[in-house]
């Protein structure tokens, strides 16, 4: 058993057999002072994700350095359970992989082929099989569409730092999923109560910042193009990835808030509140540092989503296009 | 009267019909349209083949679907409490999506949307590398073919997954960019740019770079006036240009450089591109919003059930060069029936020519029934 490989990626299922073999259970974790360190690193870890979207590494010099990171990874997923807070959760989920995906970025081939196949993923050559990269590749992006890709026989090539940003993607979603459905401990409660209650202020604090009133907004103003995949979207029409993305990234320009823009999205035929809000904040930049821009008239035209009007032809942004009948 | 005697061919086919069952028919939706009737009948299943078989024999559909989706309850009427559980990969190739559709005979729309199958079973197996054995082809009974996909791995797909499939064979958000390199060079006192291609790379890197290489050896090949006009007609080309790249793909040192996958003048060489790439492509542009399908649900025809449009067979196609709808899907006799032209048509059918006047005519059945069907004749 190699502890460092574990403190590092302390969600496979190594280290669950790990914990499984010492024979460590929760009253323990939590009431035995010799565990207090990793107490605190759960809490750590939980205030991380909440307030940079990423966790830090610990610094893990010896076995109790690792004994302790992994036993703190528990102790988070305890503490965010306990919050039920589905924004903590996602973001929790999020910082976790996250973390994953900076060590990966750094570690051999091998480890990362190893917690792949944890994902069911099928590698050949250091390829992916296209239905597990469309399975976690984020193809809102144009650079993950799989046209835009080398696939062969069946399967994309990948370099090292993609394959792990695909695992990112498997990673937060198995988290999400896991804590979706799991109940904390009653003595969880009590041991974190002071930290449960600082961390739902938090949270309250800035999901009320979210849902801030923006400026109003006129549908009648908005470009052909977009009020068409708005409409369709409302209508339980399947809309395109691009489109959606569009769509995403117009209304965030103009300044709705990312709750606003999920109700749009409701009424899709396979909406997933969960997957959904995910993109949009990666989208907008909420989660991914990157705010990506709404794409010119000439894109949304080789997409086939553009159904120009007199205005159009005057313009080749749909922002432009918008700002031009605000004016008016 | 047309219905009556559609309905009564249609019944003694269904008396024994050569019906292909879907891979875990039980779990799969039917949907029938009956003669005379406007309204679909849906959600219906069948727990054994024989019962399928009956309904046939009983109702005489007019035109009889299933469901590409499998379900845990395929009978219930809403897809909450039917309980998806997964779908073959559908692509639906018809000729009425090609982008000049009206302007073809039934005829040359089969041929024409033949060539898109072939592009597309290239794609299905050379790129997806899905096996011979896990694709078939039917021609749809109408103007197109059906592809199915039933390979494990592809039945979870959901619908955008399965969109990223479909914009993939039709180069739809295909990044130029993100595909071919381009890299400044210096020449002289200005900057330039070399296109990297490689032939040997997978997906539509190396199919660009092929393309372009078969491209450029068509060109080379052709004598200077011929050549230069073909690449005039290129959007962006004009005279000038067009001289510029016959003299490179004149210049030995040049193409040596080509072959080495370094095009240089990146910027007259782009103009050649795009083109290739729509002549790859499946190009279907479709009224509604799917071309080829993404849908995880949609209602496919029935392999050898008839189409009421036609009369003609949904039939497994084996060897796709060969098949002829006309001949090969043409389920009934030849016994002479009388027949009251409407509206003049030509058609081949089992290797013989019609040509039909407006009257009365005695032809074949199955002439009859497709005159009929198509609304070009009528029973007298």
């Amino acid at each position: 058993m190699d502890l460092f490989k574990i403190a590092k990626y302390p969600f496979i299922e190594e280290a669950k057999e790990w914990v499984r073999k010492e024979k460590i259970d929760v009253e323990e974790i939590l009431f035995d002072g010799i565990y207090e360190r990793a107490r605190n690193r759960g809490v750590e870890r939980v205030m991380q994700a909440l307030y940079k979207g990423i966790i830090n590494d610990a610094i893990l010099l010896n076995e109790v350095d690792c004994m302790m990171e992994v036993l703190s990874y528990p102790i988070a997923r305890m503490l965010v359970v306990a919050i039920e807070s589905d924004y903590l959760l996602r973001r929790y989920a999020l910082a976790e992989a996250k973390k994953a995906y900076e060590n990966m970025k750094r570690d051999s081939p091998e480890i990362i082929i190893e917690i792949g196949k944890e994902f069911g993923i099928e590698f050949k050559d250091g390829c992916i099989h296209f239905t597990d990269y469309l399975k976690f590749a984020p193809t809102w992006d144009i650079k993950w569409k799989l046209v835009n890709r080398e696939l062969r026989q069946g399967y994309v090539r990948l370099d090292k730092n993609e394959i792990a940003r695909l695992l990112q993607e498997a990673i937060r979603k198995k988290i999400y999923d896991e804590l979706s459905y799991l109940f904390a401990p009653q003595e969880v409660k009590k041991v974190f109560k002071e930290e449960i209650i600082a961390i739902r202020n938090k949270i309250a604090l800035k999901e009320r910042k979210e849902t801030e009133k923006y400026e109003d907004i006129n549908f009648e103003d908005f470009p052909p193009c977009i009020k068409n995949l708005i409409s369709a979207i409302k209508s339980g029409i399947n809309v395109p990835h691009v489109g959606r993305f569009t769509v995403v990234t117009f209304l965030n320009a103009i300044g709705q808030s990312t709750n606003e823009i999920l109700k749009i999205f409701s009424s899709i035929p396979d909406f997933n509140e969960e997957k959904t809000l995910y993109q949009i904040e990666h989208i907008t930049g909420k989660i991914s540092g990157t705010i990506y821009s709404t794409p010119k008239c000439d894109t949304i035209r080789t997409w086939g989503l553009c159904y120009p009007d007199e205005l159009c032809k005057k313009i080749w942004h749909p922002l432009i296009y918008y700002r031009k009948k605000r004016r008016k | 009267m047309n219905q009556k005697f559609l309905k009564k061919k249609f019944y003694l086919y269904y008396l024994n019909p050569k019906i292909d069952f879907p891979s875990r028919y039980e779990r799969r939706e039917y949907a029938f349209i009956h003669f005379g009737e406007e309204t679909m009948h849906r959600h219906i299943s069948f727990n054994a083949k024989e019962k399928l078989l009956d309904y046939l024999k009983v109702n005489v559909p007019m035109h009889s679907y299933y469901s590409s989706a499998y379900y845990q309850n395929p009978s219930a009427d809403n897809m909450n409490e039917k309980k998806w559980m997964g779908a073959d990969l559908i692509f639906d190739l018809d000729a009425d999506d090609l982008p000049s559709a009206d302007k073809l005979t039934y005829e040359e729309a089969l041929e024409k949307i033949k060539r898109e199958l072939m592009k597309l079973l290239d794609f299905l197996i050379e790129d997806f590398g899905f096996d011979e054995k896990n694709i078939t082809v039917y021609f749809s009974g109408h103007r197109g073919y059906h592809c199915h996909v039933t390979d494990k791995r592809v039945l979870e797909l959901g619908s955008q997954e399965r969109r990223e499939i479909v914009d993939y064979i039709m180069a739809r958000g295909l990044e130029l960019k993100e595909i071919i390199k381009e890299r400044p060079i210096q020449k002289g006192k200005f900057l330039d740019k070399t296109l990297e291609i490689n032939p040997e790379k997978g997906g539509w890197k190396g199919r660009i770079a092929r393309a372009i290489i078969k491209f450029f050896k068509e060109i080379k090949e052709m004598e200077r006036e011929k050549a230069l006009q073909e690449l005039e007609k290129i959007h962006g080309i004009g005279r000038k240009m067009a001289e510029k790249i016959y003299d490179v793909l004149h210049d030995e040192r040049k193409i040596e450089r080509i072959e080495e996958g370094k095009i240089d003048q990146a910027t007259e060489f782009k103009k050649i591109i795009k083109p290739l790439i729509k002549k790859i492509a499946i190009s279907l542009y479709s009224q509604t919003d799917e071309p080829v399908t993404a849908d995880i649900k949609r209602l496919i025809r029935l392999p050898g059930s008839l189409h009421g449009k036609t009369g003609l067979k949904v039939t497994k196609v084996s060897n796709i060069e060969e098949f002829n709808p006309l001949n090969d899907a043409v389920v009934f006799g030849d016994d002479m029936v009388k027949i009251k032209v409407e509206k003049p048509f030509k058609i081949k059918m089992k290797e013989e020519k019609y040509e039909l006047k407006k009257g009365i005519v005695k032809v074949p059945e199955y002439v009859a029934v497709f005159a009929i069907a198509r609304n070009f004749a009528t029973h007298s």
